[in-house]
C-alpha cells in the first residue's frame, strides 16, 4: 500500500577548478570552457556547475574572450 | 616584467607566406618598442565559431610578448591591427598577474605532493589497490 519513499540522492557538488587545481583558466582552452556552455552556449550558471565564485570569475572573463576570438559561439540557432 | 599574449585571427583568404609575413611586421614592431617575443604559435586554418564578415574560417596567430613596465609597442600594434582589414579579430591579454596569482595558489597541492613520495618510502609493503 505505502508508496515507497523517495530518497534522493543528491551529489555534492564540487567546483572542478578547485578539484582539479586548475588555477589559471585560459582563453584558450576550448576543450575545458566548452564544459561550461550548454547548448545554447550559455555560460551554466554556478548553482549547476557548483564552481565556486572565485572560480566562475576567471572562467566567465575566459568565456568572453574566447567569444570574442571566435572559438566558441555567442549562441547557437 | 609584465608579460601579454596577443592573438589575432586573419582572413583566411590570406596565403600562409603573407600571414607570415604580417606577423613578421608586428613582432618587429613589438621588439621596436622594447619588448621581447617569447614565443610564439600560429594555430592555422582554423573554423571560427560563428561567421565574421561571411566568412567561417580563420587563420590563428599567437604571440607571447614580454616587456619592462611603460615599453611596449602593443597600443600602437592594437591601432594597426584595427586599420587592418585583414585582421578579423584581435585581443591582448595581460597574463602575469594571473599566472602569479595561479602560481601562489597551490597551497593544498604541495603538501599532498610531499606527502605521497614519502608515504611511498616509508611503508613499501603497502601495494596501491
Amino acid at each position: 500500500m505505502s508508496r515507497p519513499r523517495k530518497v534522493f540522492f543528491r551529489r555534492r557538488k564540487v567546483c572542478k577548478f578547485c578539484a582539479d587545481k586548475i588555477d589559471y583558466i585560459d582563453y584558450k582552452d576550448v576543450k575545458l570552457l566548452q564544459q561550461f556552455i550548454p547548448e545554447r552556449s550559455k555560460i551554466l550558471p554556478r548553482r549547476i556547475s557548483g564552481t565556486c565564485a572565485n572560480h566562475q570569475r576567471p572562467l566567465q572573463q575566459a568565456i568572453k574572450r574566447a567569444r570574442h576570438l571566435a572559438l566558441i559561439p555567442f549562441t547557437t540557432d | 616584467m609584465r608579460t601579454y599574449e596577443l592573438m589575432f585571427v586573419v582572413d583566411p583568404r590570406v596565403s600562409d607566406e603573407d600571414v607570415v609575413t604580417m606577423t613578421q611586421d608586428y613582432k618587429n614592431m613589438i621588439t621596436a618598442g622594447g619588448s621581447q617575443i617569447t614565443s610564439e604559435e600560429n594555430w592555422g586554418r582554423r573554423k571560427l565559431a560563428y561567421p565574421i564578415e561571411k566568412l567561417n574560417e580563420g587563420k590563428y596567430v599567437l604571440l607571447y610578448v614580454s616587456s619592462e613596465i611603460g615599453k611596449t609597442a602593443l597600443p600602437e600594434v592594437e591601432h594597426r591591427m584595427r586599420q587592418n582589414d585583414k585582421i578579423l579579430r584581435y585581443l591582448t591579454v595581460r597574463t602575469d598577474e594571473d599566472l602569479k596569482r595561479a602560481a601562489r595558489r597551490p597551497r593544498p597541492a604541495a603538501p599532498a605532493t610531499t606527502v605521497a613520495p614519502d608515504g611511498g618510502e616509508g611503508a613499501p609493503e603497502e601495494e596501491e589497490v
